[in-house]
């Protein structure tokens, strides 16, 4: 019993840098994927082009890949070193940055022309259209695949023990090779309650959304 | 000089041209109607008059002020755009309110963005200088407009719960919200059930008793008739022949225009 305890009370203390990325990449990839969704929707042809290029290499290389260049690169090239944690979530802040960029497009360009013809003739300016009229009904649009993505950045961030940061996986490895097996499977758990929470939140949202069809 | 004055317009898109020199003039409290078939260049023309298109060529006065010129850029800057737009008012064919906005929130929400914007510019809103007060004399006028189009008992609803005759009658209603001094409809009727259109058509004739400016594409000439006191036939990017009711509809010139009515007395119309 007390092994169980102090099982669980190590694999929190790994769980817990599990939910500092998570909580720092969702705070910022939001935002930055709503930019990168801009620039590729851009009419600004070089512009989309160097955004496209940008989504295209995140979402065709391996995270696990992206952690190891964001890590290593620069102390190579420049002799810069960020600390772990910090190019953990500079990659995982990139790579779901691109991915969200795309859900915001099709979100965005899902919404048909009228809505915004009906703001302009209403003498609304752009940036009033777009957060009067289009945001909220973008926000209901993607509210699903949003979820999909935000449940697999939870099991995500169990990668970043490739570059050493001290995640829980990392803690269970630990056990593992003082013969302990257990606590590797018992990480599961803390992950299935994790998601388990993010699904009613969505499903919650998705309910306190629905009273309005588009 | 008529109220509204719309000289030589001209608009393609691509090598397809369009509208090939529309001119033609309305006066104040007149209704025009303007009917021809798919593809003539109706709605485009329409569209022209609330600015979401750029003609190539022409000029739009109202009321003596210049809102478009061809050879004027700087009436074409983003910002004189959205201030002069507002002498038109457009109801679209499907209707497209907002639908995450319950009817009341869908007519009070540009009035409420234009006095927060002229309220910090000016100082004031048709006279008053507090947000708040503002908003009390927009619900109002929202709650008068929904009185008239006999929807205030729909007043919290949200536009998925209401039926396509009704959401109309909340778009015209949108529209009238920012008092524009000629208020379009682009084929109002086109996309509800027949037996909902009547609603729609009462709702249109009750305005031009209160003495509205309007300009209506429509594809109900028997509406026509009876509404507008002024008929415009396009054809092909023209105007094929305008006039009265009587002298377009029951005595048609134009060989085109005798054909185009001769399908829609064939059908029953």
């Amino acid at each position: 019993m007390e092994q169980f305890f102090n099982v669980t009370g190590e694999l929190l203390v790994g769980f817990s840098q599990n939910c500092e990325i998570f909580a720092l990449t969702l705070l910022m990839a939001i935002p930055l994927g709503l930019i990168i969704s801009m620039g590729s929707m851009s009419k600004f042809m070089p512009l989309k082009a160097v955004v496209k290029t940008f989504v295209w290499i995140i979402r065709g290389t391996p995270l696990m890949l992206q952690l190891f260049v964001v890590f290593y690169i620069p102390s190579l090239v420049w002799g810069i070193s960020f600390n772990r944690m910090t190019a953990a979530i500079i990659a995982f802040v990139i790579n779901y940055a691109a991915y969200f960029s795309e859900i915001f497009r099709g979100g965005i360009e899902s919404i048909p022309r009228g809505q915004y013809e009906a703001g302009q003739v209403l003498g609304m300016s752009k940036s009033q259209i777009f957060f009067k009229v289009v945001l909220m009904q973008v926000v209901k649009r993607i509210t699903a695949p949003m979820s999909n993505e935000i449940i697999t950045l939870v099991k995500d961030t169990s990668l970043a023990r490739v570059i050493m940061v001290p995640e829980m996986l990392k803690a269970a490895e630990r056990f593992t090779m003082q013969g302990l097996i257990w606590p590797l499977f018992y990480t599961g758990v803390f992950f299935l309650l994790f998601s388990g929470i993010l699904t009613l939140l969505f499903g919650f949202i998705e309910k306190k959304l629905d009273y309005y069809k588009i | 000089m008529s109220f509204l004055q719309v000289e030589n317009i001209k608009k393609s898109f691509g090598k397809t041209e369009v509208l090939k020199n529309i001119s033609f003039s309305l006066e104040k409290g007149e209704v025009l109607a303007i009917i021809g078939s798919s593809g003539s260049g109706k709605t485009t023309l329409l569209r022209c008059l609330n600015f979401l298109e750029t003609p190539q060529e022409g000029r739009i006065i109202v009321n003596g002020n210049v809102l478009f010129d061809g050879n004027d850029e700087s009436k074409r800057s983003e910002s004189a755009i959205r201030k002069n737009r507002l002498h038109f008012g457009l109801v679209f064919q499907n209707f497209n309110l907002f639908p995450q906005y319950k009817v009341i929130e869908n007519l009070t929400l540009a009035p409420t963005l234009k006095a927060k914007e002229q309220i910090r510019k000016n100082g004031s809103y048709k006279g008053l200088s507090s947000m708040k007060q503002a908003n009390q004399l927009i619900t109002e006028e929202a709650e008068m407009l929904l009185k008239k189009v006999g929807l205030y008992e729909k007043r919290d609803f949200y536009p998925c719960n209401l039926s396509g005759g009704q959401q109309q009658r909340v778009a015209i209603a949108r529209a009238l919200a920012l008092e524009p001094d000629i208020l379009c409809f682009d084929e109002p009727t086109s996309a509800l059930d027949p037996e909902l259109t009547g609603e729609v058509l009462n709702v249109i004739r009750g305005l031009k008793s209160s003495d509205s400016t309007m300009i209506v594409v429509t594809h109900e000439i028997g509406f026509a008739h009876d509404v507008a006191d002024k008929i415009i036939f396009m054809d092909d990017g023209y105007i094929e022949e305008e006039g009265t009711p009587q002298q377009v509809i029951d005595n048609p010139n134009s060989e085109r225009t005798k054909e185009f009515l001769a399908r829609f007395n064939q059908f029953g119309d």
